[in-house]
């Protein structure tokens, strides 16, 4: 069986204030993801190597890692695509905790800033609203986001500045704002307005680029700006 | 119980240069640089016009200058460059919508290279039949 | 050791947890009363295994479906070993709680209209599964995980490991979790607590779940002497991608996808499930949308017969989608063409799927009553990890998923009620039991002894495929149970390679490993116990081929104990509505 060099930086805490490098070699054939490398890893070779993982499947958004210095799903990458050594860093613009795993925190906090779920105040709760395909097409993409945290690891905005929403809070609070049924946009708007919203972003665009669900964040986040752009306007008038 | 701090990676200086992306990012944002030398040399234009003669002799040398040639077709190419990713980005920021149906981003993407184009078509007409 | 008090622990950041969070939340706002809702979940709750589920979930709609046909495909699919009074609740609550969804946002597909849209199902008379696309559960568990945020009552301890329940004189008084970021434990005072953790499919080695499926909660409730209740009827999905086991939905052949053999042969036909259905026009309850266990059990005789195809090491056979064209498939399947691409490199728009069965869902569980309470006051079940008593001897698709959400409704505002008239259980009675976990934990961390956990994990499942599979005899459980009884007594002999505290993921899966030894030796026990075949268990013992009313029309019950052998109760079945009869389909359940 051929084999591959993985190099993976490893950070043990409770042995050492810093990171360090260490290689292994994994056999692997065409249908060996980077996943299925570090359960060999630890299984057969090291059982202190730590990270997330588990649907396997691309869906359940637990096992990013940077692979060759791009953001990926360890399940959705394989040996195959990368000739030489392969580098395997922790997502980047996160704390470390040990070795692949970051601490998600502040990923959550900015998720639950945008306010995502349907804010509507009728109460007839029996029935089901209506929404015609078309209605549902507008805001569908922005909904399929796993919560990987990949786009902020390609966000260099996010990087420079964890306070910076980033771009799935953002689009979470786009596909809210987009649903016919939804009534909270005026709420949201707040948190988008802001500096740390959706003015931070310059459309750099690599987190759509890195996203493995197509989701498009840099889209959301820019048609936000649009919606931002027409709310301050309307203020202003108000005033 | 709170976690430890764990280590915290710091985004370095050259951080844009580890990266494809970035560096492509940061040339669609240097293209700013060629496009104010060459406002500023409209500007001076207008200014030594209003100078007298002598003032736009000397600022019709400054632009016959192959310095200034090259970088004023370096903001050419610049101009470009950012109206080429801007196009692409376009549909994206503003999806259009005729009838419940988007407009594929392709045809937006050549929509706008069609107003180029059409400018330049009028540019051109407007200045040759004046010369 | 610290501790802190809420009224309700909920165990599990999945749909049932999330749907029971919400239920208790709501019912205490409605009572009027202040409840702390306290969620633990040892991943973030949208890493939960709700998140895969793909076809859809059923409850009664079109004007021409009726709660009695529901009814009765769900008991006819159970084999008769369904808790007909508690199906009868299900099928009356299914449609209100998607409804519910639907108010919290959930993306669900639409006719043109702007009304819902449902899919056939296979078990199914007629169309009643809403769907999201093919990622339903996905959608399901982000629309509750973020409706959660919406109450400041509900708090969560992510990354939160759950070792075992608390008790003080016989009633649930709490639990005790690990903090996975730092190793250190914690008491968690409750007046209820719901287990909401999700099935064991990791006892297998081939299986579509998750690697956090390990029946943790099953584990725990059994320890401390509530039964495991038909734990013997596993469920083997159809299609599942060859290497991976990963899921190729039930939906795929709802919308007309064809299973052939190698030869191209719908071979569905030859076990009572025909005649064939022309192309393009699939007929609920036949071929192709027959139930699950039917279907595996069929690939199982192709196998033998030798007319599986090959796709790597793997025996297949293929499900054909490609006459439905792209836009179709793109349209309601896309996170298929999404799967099939990335993990075997088909397309499906072009080629036919080569797919095999694969274990996917825990039909057994922890025992509860109709209102999800089990034999231990205050302690609740719901999803997957119950046995409420509604899938029987097999599970219909799209069932699942309406499930946790009547029942984990239900377990949330029964847990709520029974806080608002209890009292916190004495603290002092508590610490031994946390002073007992924190005893074990470290001497776990610090084992050094002659095994490994990977060692024993792969042994287990191994002995699992082979002895409790689709087909199964005396013989081969007989060898599964004692492989598990002798890897019991090994895994007092483990030794750990990571002594560490902060994110010790090997701990954890050594931790893990134990629960699932104590759940497979049920499963096991259970199975050899039941002699007969029936849904999910089929047995090619001599005469033990058909099913037993007269001695088997009963729920297995396994009980555990500290110090000897498991021990199996048999308990009867409610079937007050509808008398066991001939389950058929294909044109042999004509009429049913």
């Amino acid at each position: 069986m051929t084999t591959k060099r993985l190099s993976i930086q490893r950070y043990l805490p409770e042995q050492s204030k810093t990171p360090f490098w260490q290689e292994f070699e994994v056999p692997f054939d065409d249908s060996t993801s980077i996943l299925e490398a570090l359960n060999h890893i630890k299984e057969d070779m090291d059982g202190s190597l730590s990270y997330r993982w588990s649907c396997r499947m691309a869906i359940c958004g637990s096992c990013g890692v940077m692979v060759n210095g791009e953001p990926k799903l360890g399940c959705k990458s394989f040996l195959r695509e990368y000739p030489g050594t392969i580098s395997i860093e922790p997502l980047a613009h996160f704390p470390v905790q040990k070795d692949l795993i970051i601490d998600m925190e502040i990923f959550l906090e900015h998720l639950a800033a945008v306010q995502p779920y349907l804010i509507n105040d009728s109460q007839d709760s029996n029935q089901t609203h209506k929404q015609t395909p078309a209605q549902l097409a507008k805001y569908l993409t922005f909904s399929d986001c796993i919560n990987c945290g990949l786009c902020y690891s390609a966000c260099p905005q996010f990087g420079l500045n964890p306070e910076f929403l980033g771009p799935a809070a953002l689009t979470l609070a786009h596909r809210y704002n987009l649903d016919s049924r939804d009534q909270g946009k005026a709420q949201r708007m707040v948190q988008l307005n802001r500096e740390e919203g959706v003015w931070t972003c310059t459309f750099v665009g690599y987190c759509s680029e890195v996203c493995p669900k197509s989701v498009d964040p840099a889209a959301a986040v820019n048609q936000g700006k649009v919606e931002s752009a027409k709310d301050l306007l309307i203020n202003l008038f108000k005033r | 119980m709170a976690k430890h701090v764990g280590y915290f990676p710091e985004l370095k200086r050259n951080w844009w240069l580890k990266n494809r992306y970035f560096t492509l990012y940061m040339v669609r944002e240097a293209t700013v640089l060629p496009l104010v030398f060459f406002i500023a040399c409209l500007l001076a234009g207008l200014y030594s016009l209003l100078q007298g003669q002598q003032s736009f002799q000397g600022w019709l040398q400054f632009m016959q200058n192959p310095i200034t040639i090259v970088i004023n077709l370096l903001a050419l190419v610049a101009s470009l460059f950012h109206a080429a990713t801007f196009f692409t980005l376009f549909p994206r920021v503003m999806p259009l919508r005729v009838g419940g149906k988007a407009i594929p981003a392709k045809w937006i993407i050549l929509g706008q290279w069609f107003g180029v184009l059409l400018v330049m078509v009028l540019f051109a007409w407007v200045f040759g039949r004046g010369v | 050791m610290q501790h802190q008090d809420a009224d309700i622990v909920i165990v599990g950041g999945g749909g049932a947890g999330l749907r029971a969070a919400i239920a208790a939340a709501e019912h205490a706002r409605k009572e009027g009363i202040e409840q702390r809702i306290l969620m633990l979940s040892k991943v973030y709750p949208m890493r939960s295994h709700t998140v895969a589920a793909e076809g859809g979930a059923a409850a009664v709609t079109s004007e021409e479906d009726t709660l009695e046909a529901h009814f009765e495909d769900t008991v006819a699919g159970s084999d008769w070993l369904a808790e007909q009074g508690v199906v009868d609740y299900f099928i009356r609550h299914a449609h209100r709680e998607l409804v519910q969804l639907e108010r919290w946002g959930c993306p669900w597909s639409r006719k043109p209209d702007g009304s819902i849209q449902v899919r056939r199902f296979g078990g199914m008379k007629t169309a009643r599964t809403w769907f999201a696309a093919d990622k339903t559960g996905f959608h399901i568990l982000h629309t509750l995980f973020q409706t959660s945020l919406k109450y400041p009552e509900i708090e969560r301890l992510d990354e939160y490991f759950v070792l075992d329940v608390a008790t003080v004189g016989g009633e649930v008084a709490g639990v005790i979790a690990l903090q996975v970021a730092t190793g250190e434990l914690i008491a968690l005072r409750a007046k209820s607590v719901i287990i909401a953790t999700g099935g064991a499919g990791r006892l297998f080695q081939f299986n579509t779940n998750a690697g956090i499926v390990t029946g943790d909660g099953m584990a725990m409730a059994f320890r401390h002497g509530v039964a495991l209740r038909d734990m013997e009827f596993v469920q083997y999905h159809p299609t599942g991608l060859p290497g991976t086991g990963i899921l190729i939905t039930e939906a795929c052949r709802g919308e007309g996808g064809l299973l052939l053999n190698k030869d191209g042969y719908r071979y569905l036909q030859d076990y009572g499930l025909g005649p064939e259905t022309p192309l393009g026009e699939p007929k609920n309850k036949y071929m192709e949308l027959g139930p699950r266990d039917k279907l595996s059990q069929a690939f199982w005789q192709e196998q033998k017969a030798g007319r599986t195809g090959k796709f790597a090491d793997s025996d297949v056979v293929y499900l054909d989608l490609r006459h439905l064209g792209k836009a179709y498939l793109h349209e309601r399947l896309p996170f298929i063409c999404e799967l099939a691409q990335a993990y075997i490199n088909v397309d499906p728009v072009t080629e036919p799927i080569p797919i095999r069965p694969a274990v996917h869902y825990t039909m057994g569980g922890i025992e509860t009553d109709a209102q999800c309470e089990t034999s231990l006051k205050g302690l609740y079940a719901a999803g997957e990890c119950a046995s409420v008593g509604l899938h029987g001897a097999n599970r219909l698709g799209s069932n699942s998923l309406s499930e946790l959400l009547v029942f984990g409704r239900l377990a949330g505002e029964q847990a709520s009620q029974r806080a608002t008239a209890t009292a916190y259980a004495d603290i002092e009675s508590l610490q031994q039991q946390v002073q007992d976990q924190e005893k074990q934990v470290a001497r776990l961390r610090e084992a050094n002894g002659s095994e490994t956990w990977v060692g024993l994990k792969r042994e287990m499942v191994q002995a699992m495929e082979d002895g409790c599979g689709i087909y199964r005899d005396e013989q081969g459980m007989q060898r599964a149970l004692d492989t598990i009884r002798e890897l019991k007594s090994r895994y007092q002999d483990i030794k750990l390679s990571d002594r560490s505290r902060i994110y010790n993921t090997e701990l954890l899966q050594c931790i893990e490993l134990g629960f699932g030894l104590d759940i497979a030796e049920a499963t096991c026990l259970a199975a050899l116990g039941r002699r007969e075949s029936r849904g999910a268990h089929q047995r090619l013992d001599e005469g033990l081929q058909e099913r037993d009313d007269i001695n088997f029309l009963q729920h297995s019950l396994v009980f555990f104990n500290v110090d000897a052998p498991a021990q199996l109760r048999w308990q009867d079945v409610d079937t007050r509505f509808s008398a066991p009869a001939v389950r058929a389909y294909g044109d042999a359940g004509k009429g049913a």
